[in-house]
């Protein structure tokens, strides 16, 4: 009996106590100061479209956020991940808030701002991953993931600051030494974006209980390695939104919970019996097949088709075009909507001695195409530059919120065809591209429903200013980078970019850079008259300069001009009469950087003057003297 | 037709000034991109295959620099879009590459040891006095990681002037005087390595290799930092044969680990002259 006391006294602490030394940790703190002269408050320049009032959006703010990695081996078939992040939104002075309430407005009790400005600890992201011994399976994955494993057209990889948040169970594997490789995936629909009306049912007026806890994603890839030079990869998708079905009386929201139809009249086949039967509300396939192809290690093709299919139950969907001014994701048919994408880009470097590339690429997306789950931002499918310089993504579902005025903004391709050819020459203390691109459009169209069918995002005319972008539109500040469907449309675009970089030898902590670009947008509109014609003549010119101090160091300056000719840009409501705009930007810009220990500070203050003339409106002119800053200070150990 | 000329004549100053002079190729073969012969990629979808398996060095003379061409067996792409770091990329995101240069090919001449994180150290007649870094990371963040971690080689470590991609190739071009000359009698040598963000505090931006791989984490290997954490290397003659395939796992088989860090063999590496 003593023995078995002190066998169970030597034993149970190691039992009891995990390994820390198997833990693995890694954190970091993130600081951001957000400055403007205006009197708004908050850390981030565009918060939540549509929840304006949710207290972490505005223009003045210090906040800070901490986040912590945890990375466990379990075992040798088995590792475990988790990350821990605070709630970003506070600002410094915000002295004790701890998120108990939330009242109308700010008051000294320090219970008045709510969660978003507690500071709480979030579990944001945990994975387990499995290696079984199971012939083909390299792993099983269960968790979190940012779906980087798909594309842009079929599920798209989340946006950095939801690199966590999607759930899921994906089963990789290979097949020979990895020349067949394959991922399947189920992926719990986040109820927040994917379905009709940016949601899986939350919010539509059409439904008393949004049921989303049984929608899913299913996604399979399959990348064939035929060789050192070709791959083929396959990805197929399929988004199910389910709904109860409001004709079975035992759903909550039954149309007829007594099985008796209007006039009282008992329904045939109607009957309660405790189980509910499930309809679809939204039903989303994608496919793409992609193949690589490098010729040689100077040649390299890439091929991509895609086919589209969305089916939108009218049952469980209110039409957010109809009702909602147009805001709405995707096309609201009646019947399924289907149609392709072809996109092939040509690489190659012609001459063995000159770092010099070609990429020719030739691009078709279908006006019909509808990728719900796609890529929202932070990637581009395109090598033009585009009318913005973010990137161009075959999605009406974008995500241009959550971010601050110095990051890119993100456009719609949909329907886009045409060719880009992109000149990249690396000489010497050089650098250059030159890119041409001619842009036509699958969406030009006579007529087309923008009231019921064909979402147009309210706001379709005038080139996008992202210096200046409200949701609302208070500011006239142009296109909405969805905006892909209008009434009547006739367009036909040029985009000429020249991009320079220059080291010199003599001087090498100096760069400079220069960046051109000049777009020729014609939109015939009605093409009945000419009076409604827009003109759009576009010049951007960016002179910048930066200079490493020291190792630690780096300050650049630079300043932008912009010119955007647009004649006939907006009409007044009844489309009748056209109005010129002139808009003439000026932007001073200044950067600073200091890395130093691990510790990477960066500093940025812009001033933009702009002068919006527009035409015969009242008011006239449409004025703004902005400065504004960004600071962070981030540190990652 | 007088802005053509002189457009024309610009050009042909460009070109002219950069062709090449002494030339320098090293080949490797395909498909060994394995380290000792056991080494894994990591699991995340943007390893693809081939990505870290050099096919070709190409060193180039050109006019007051030096440009070394590395090819891989694999289309280099930005998956991490490099551009929006913090501080900058280079266009692409999951490479890196050490090039060591023995300049003077003196027994014991030089520095012995890889750098941080890559676990290897060069053979008596071939250590190294010059270490070019191809990394997409920007120089700000190399000459912090240089400050952190390898402060002692900070004279022998040299940042390009330019680093790219371009197809299947990683560019960089650097500077003959950073480089102190050019000759093709020089020795050279590839480590190859992945990008690593967040790196282990003693790591130089190097990826770890481990007993299983994960996500972002090399397999085949050892859980202590006894194993060469290196993907690829060049291995003499350097003309792509086959049989430098198994000499290759042969050179990095031969570490030795155990408990006791002390008792640690690291493994030896060649340069390949010319």
């Amino acid at each position: 009996m003593k023995k078995i006391v002190l066998l169970l006294l030597l034993f149970t602490p190691s039992m009891l106590f995990g390994d820390t030394a198997n833990f693995e940790l890694s954190g970091k703190i993130y600081n951001k100061w957000l400055y403007r002269n205006n009197d708004s408050q908050g850390v981030l320049t565009l918060g939540n479209p549509f929840w304006p009032k949710e207290g972490i959006s505005g223009d003045n703010g210090a906040g800070s956020e901490f986040e912590l990695n945890i990375k466990g081996r379990v075992s040798q078939y088995v590792l475990a991940t988790v990350r821990l992040e605070s709630r970003f939104g506070s600002i410094w002075q915000d002295w004790w808030e701890n998120g108990d309430i939330k009242y109308d407005r700010p008051n000294t009790s320090g219970e008045s701002l709510g969660m978003n400005h507690a500071e709480y600890i979030k579990l944001r992201g945990y994975n387990i991953r499995l290696s079984p011994p199971i012939p083909t399976i390299t792993a099983i994955s269960v968790g979190s993931s940012d779906f980087s494993m798909f594309n842009s057209y079929t599920i798209g990889k989340s946006r950095y600051i939801d690199r966590d948040n999607g759930k899921g169970i994906f089963v990789e594997g290979a097949f020979g030494n990895r020349d067949l490789e394959y991922i399947l995936g189920i992926i719990a629909l986040p109820k927040l974006y994917v379905g009709p009306g940016w949601s899986t049912g939350i919010g539509d007026p059409i439904l008393t209980n949004p049921f989303y806890s049984n929608d899913y994603a299913y996604a399979a890839k399959l990348k064939y390695n035929v060789s050192d030079r070709l791959n083929i990869t396959g990805i197929v998708s399929f988004i199910n939104d389910l709904e109860a079905d409001l004709l079975d009386p035992d759903a909550i929201g039954a149309r007829y919970p007594d099985c008796k139809d209007e006039l009282g009249n008992p329904i045939e086949g109607c009957e309660k019996d405790h189980a509910v039967s499930l309809d679809y509300r939204y039903r989303n396939l994608n496919a793409t097949l992609e193949t690589q192809y490098d010729i040689t290690d100077r040649i390299s093709v890439n091929l991509l088709l895609g086919y589209s299919l969305s089916a939108i139950n009218e049952k469980y969907v209110t039409n957010g075009v109809r009702e909602s001014q147009g805001m709405f994701p995707m096309i609201y048919s009646k019947d399924p909507v289907s149609d392709a994408v072809e996109k092939l880009l040509v690489e190659v470097v012609p001459f063995e001695d000159i770092n010099y590339q070609l990429k020719l690429e030739l691009f078709n997306f279908g006006e019909n195409w509808t990728a719900t789950f796609g890529t929202r931002r932070e990637a581009d499918e395109l090598i033009t530059d585009g009318f913005l310089e973010g990137g161009q993504l075959p999605t009406l579902n974008l995500a241009n919120e959550f971010i601050d005025f110095d990051e890119p903004f993100y456009e719609s391709c949909i329907g886009w065809r045409g060719v880009t050819l992109l000149n990249n020459l690396n000489t010497g203390d050089f650098t250059f591209s030159l890119e041409y691109t001619l842009l036509t459009y699958n969406t030009n169209k006579q007529n087309r429903d923008i009231d019921n069918t064909y979402p147009n995002f309210t706001y379709s005319e005038g080139y996008t200013d992202v210096d200046f972008y409200d949701y609302s539109n208070t500011l006239d500040r142009g296109r909405d980078p969805r905006s892909v469907y209008k009434r009547n449309q006739d367009r036909l675009t040029n985009i000429f970019v020249f991009n320079s970089k220059y080291i010199p030898s003599f001087l090498s902590r100096l760069s400079l850079m220069l960046k051109a670009k000049y777009i020729m947008d014609k939109d015939g509109r009605k093409i009945t008259t000419s009076d409604d014609d827009y003109d759009g003549k576009i010049l951007t010119l960016r002179l910048s300069s930066e200079y490493q101090f020291t190792d630690e160091f780096k300050a650049g300056i630079g300043y932008q001009y912009d010119n955007w000719d647009e004649k006939n840009r907006s009409s007044d409501p009844s489309e009748t009469i056209y109005y010129d705009y002139i808009t003439v930007k000026h932007k001073p810009f200044l950067s600073l950087s200091y890395v130093f220990g691990g510790a990477s500070i960066k500093y940025y203050l812009e001033y933009i003057n702009k002068n919006q003339n527009r035409g015969e409106q009242t008011p006239h002119e449409n004025i703004f003297k902005v400065f504004r800053s960004k600071a962070t200070m981030e540190v990652v150990w | 037709m007088k802005r053509f000329l002189i457009v024309f004549v610009f050009c042909t100053i460009f070109i002219v000034s950069n062709l090449s002079a002494a030339e320098l190729t090293f080949d490797d073969p395909a498909g060994d991109d394995k380290g000792p012969g056991t080494y894994i990629y990591p699991t995340d979808p943007v390893y693809k295959k081939g990505s870290f398996d050099i096919t070709k060095l190409e060193i180039k003379e050109k006019g007051e620099d030096v440009e070394f061409k590395l090819t891989l067996n694999a289309k280099i792409e930005d998956p991490w879009n490099s551009k929006s770091w913090p501080q900058g990329g280079n266009g692409f995101s999951i490479q890196m590459a050490f090039i060591f240069i023995d300049t003077d090919h003196k027994e014991g001449s030089g520095e012995e040891d890889g750098l941080p994180g890559l676990n290897i150290k060069f053979e008596k007649e071939s250590f190294w006095e010059r270490c070019v870094i191809i990394s997409p990371q920007s120089k700000a963040r190399l000459n912090d990681e240089i400050k952190q971690k390898a402060e002692k080689f900070k004279d022998k470590i040299v940042i390009p002037k330019k680093t790219f991609a371009q197809g299947r190739s990683l560019i960089a071009v650097v500077s003959k005087k950073d480089l102190g000359g050019f000759s093709d009698k020089w020795g050279f040598q590839v480590a190859m390595q992945s990008n690593e963000g967040y790196p282990d505090k003693k790591d130089f931006l190097t990826r770890k290799v481990n007993e299983y791989e994960g996500p972002h984490r090399f397999g085949g290997g050892s859980d202590y930092d006894c194993d060469p954490h290196v993907i690829d290397i060049l291995v003499p003659p350097a003309k792509g044969e086959k049989g430098e395939v198994d000499k290759q796992y042969e050179i990095l088989k031969k570490y030795k680990c155990d408990p006791d860090p002390s008792k640690w063999e690291i493994v030896r590496i060649p340069m390949v002259y010319r």
